[in-house]
């Protein structure tokens, strides 16, 4: 490491536009780039790797999933909008088409002084440059009385695959005029409008199936995103069948018993028949054990993403700190491509381009009511900045928000083809 | 830290990018073009859902539906935020990029 560095000031002070690869051979061929996590952030970063250095990286993808299931438009599979199937994806194109080394396996370990990752069935992968995409995990005991030993009796649905199939199974198995309780995230975490999708779309499926059912939000926020829009849907399409319980009213005091099936709201107890618990989250573990992580995230830099504590090391999407962007697919889709184009300009010259990024996030109230909200972004020598943004207006028409709702079904097939290639 | 070994400040690729705008920088519009390309499908004979295909136009097409979309002519409020912050050089590029990419 030392050595590549010495050689790399050598190379810059002869004269740094020198469009030479920066990592020349030392021991071995192409440079490594090596990606964990197969999600929005690490599946984009390692296609555009692959994609766009023709050949002159050696770009593997470690991921332990075969399938991976989207958790965006999981929502919607809760609803009856969307197949479970439909959600899944898987690498083969990524593996095949583009070259990337895909290894179903489970990082275990970084040494950053070594540059290598161990991984869980024993193979050691040396890297140049390292990205991590390893999404989020939940913060111990953050919801007294549950851990994931609990998760089948009271699911969190926020990895999506069986937890959301478990969750739906649930609901439709819920007692007539039975109640649906959500304890939800404090701030921040993955998706933030996501826990109020889903509260939407458990409603329009309630709606048909058991009308008299009630739903009951345990919320530790004052407010959440889109606040107004999902209220305003709510009083349209599914009156008086939501309640909020908000901080001012225990909300932010809640514990729960998956075994009596109960949430204790600062000290009054409700029974409940099904029952989300939304934790707290923090960066995915690895993310820990690279050492590159202060609190709960891993701070970055705007520029490229790479660690505030390593210059080899990259943090993309939910697990990164950086400053504006909201958590969601949309970001770390949008944070890998600059990555990417970062990490190829460092390893073979190719040109860099400057650090721009955006997001939107689609919400389904009901059928056909679609509302959206947006940004774009740019880096400074402090965090990524709002640049602008847009929220979809309440009162707007149903050709709009049917319009809104219809865009969000090409930005997914957009960006599932952006990450696991076409 | 990156850039800084290498020299590639974002002024000097910047200045890199304008010597090459006016007949549109295919290499500047593909990096671009991935903040397009997290909706509007590549490798696609139709589109899916609400968002066109946009892969294949002429280039004075693509640059005038852009600045209809920043002027809001064109109403959409995610490509009027897109388009807001689209100066003609990088217009040039995205155009020449999608003319030809498929």
């Amino acid at each position: 490491m030392t050595n590549r560095r010495t050689v790399l000031r050598g190379l810059a002070a002869a004269g740094g536009l020198l469009a030479a690869p920066a990592v020349l051979a030392d021991g071995h061929g192409k440079p490594r780039v090596v990606v964990i996590g197969g999600g929005s952030g690490g599946a984009t970063a390692a296609r555009y790797l692959a994609k766009d250095s023709g050949g002159a990286l050696d770009v593997t993808l470690v991921e332990p999933s075969r399938t991976y299931f989207t958790c965006y438009f999981s929502n919607l599979y809760l609803g009856g909008f969307q197949d479970m199937k439909d959600l899944g994806h898987t690498y083969g194109t990524l593996a095949g088409a583009h070259g990337v080394n895909v290894v179903h396996d489970w990082a275990v370990d970084v040494d950053r002084d070594a540059k290598t990752v161990a991984l869980a069935g024993g193979a050691v992968l040396p890297y140049d440059k390292l990205i991590l995409s390893p999404g989020i995990d939940f913060v111990d005991g953050a919801v007294p009385g549950w851990d994931v030993s609990k998760q089948n009796k009271m699911p969190h649905a926020y990895k999506a695959g069986s937890q959301t199939e478990l969750l739906k199974a649930q609901l439709e198995a819920m007692p007539e005029g039975g109640t649906f309780a959500m304890v939800a995230p404090p701030n921040p975490y993955r998706c933030p409008p996501g826990p109020y999708e889903r509260v939407s779309m458990v409603a329009h499926m309630l709606k048909a199936r058991n009308p008299t059912a009630k739903i009951l939000i345990v919320d530790p926020k004052e407010k959440f995103s889109k606040q107004g829009l999902f209220e305003e849907g709510w009083q349209a399409h599914y009156a008086g069948m939501i309640d909020r319980i908000g901080p001012d009213f225990g909300g932010d005091a809640v514990s729960v018993d998956p075994e009596a099936m109960t949430v204790d709201i600062d000290g009054s107890v409700e029974q409940v028949d099904v029952c989300n618990v939304i934790p707290a989250m923090k960066a995915g573990r690895i993310a820990d054990m690279a050492g590159v992580t202060d609190g709960r995230w891993a701070p970055v830099n705007a520029a490229d993403m790479s660690s505030k504590v390593d210059a080899d090391v990259y943090v993309l999407g939910d697990a990164a700190q950086q400053g504006d962007m909201p958590k969601s697919g949309f970001s770390a889709n949008s944070q890998a491509k600059v990555c990417a184009n970062a990490v190829r300009g460092a390893l073979t010259g190719s040109r860099v381009f400057p650090a721009r990024f955006s997001n939107t996030c689609w919400s389904l109230i009901s059928t056909e009511d679609g509302v959206k909200v947006g940004a774009t972004y740019e880096a400074t020598p402090e965090k990524i900045a709002k640049v602008d943004g847009f929220i979809s207006q309440t009162g707007e028409d149903s050709a709009l928000r049917k319009a809104t709702y219809e865009e969000s079904l090409g930005w997914y097939a957009g960006i599932v083809s952006d990450m696991f290639g076409v | 830290m990156i850039r800084r070994v290498l020299g590639f400040s974002p002024v000097v690729a910047a200045g890199l990018v304008s010597v090459a705008a006016a007949e549109g920088d295919v290499a500047y519009g593909e990096y671009l073009a991935s903040e397009c390309t997290t909706c509007h499908l590549l490798g696609a004979t139709e589109a899916t859902g609400g968002v066109p295909l946009i892969t294949g136009w002429d280039a004075e097409t693509f640059v005038l539906i852009l600045k209809d979309f920043k002027t809001g002519v064109r109403d959409n409020a995610a490509m009027e935020l897109v388009t807001a912050r689209l100066g003609e050089e990088e217009m040039a590029a995205l155009a020449a990029y999608f003319a030809q990419a498929e």
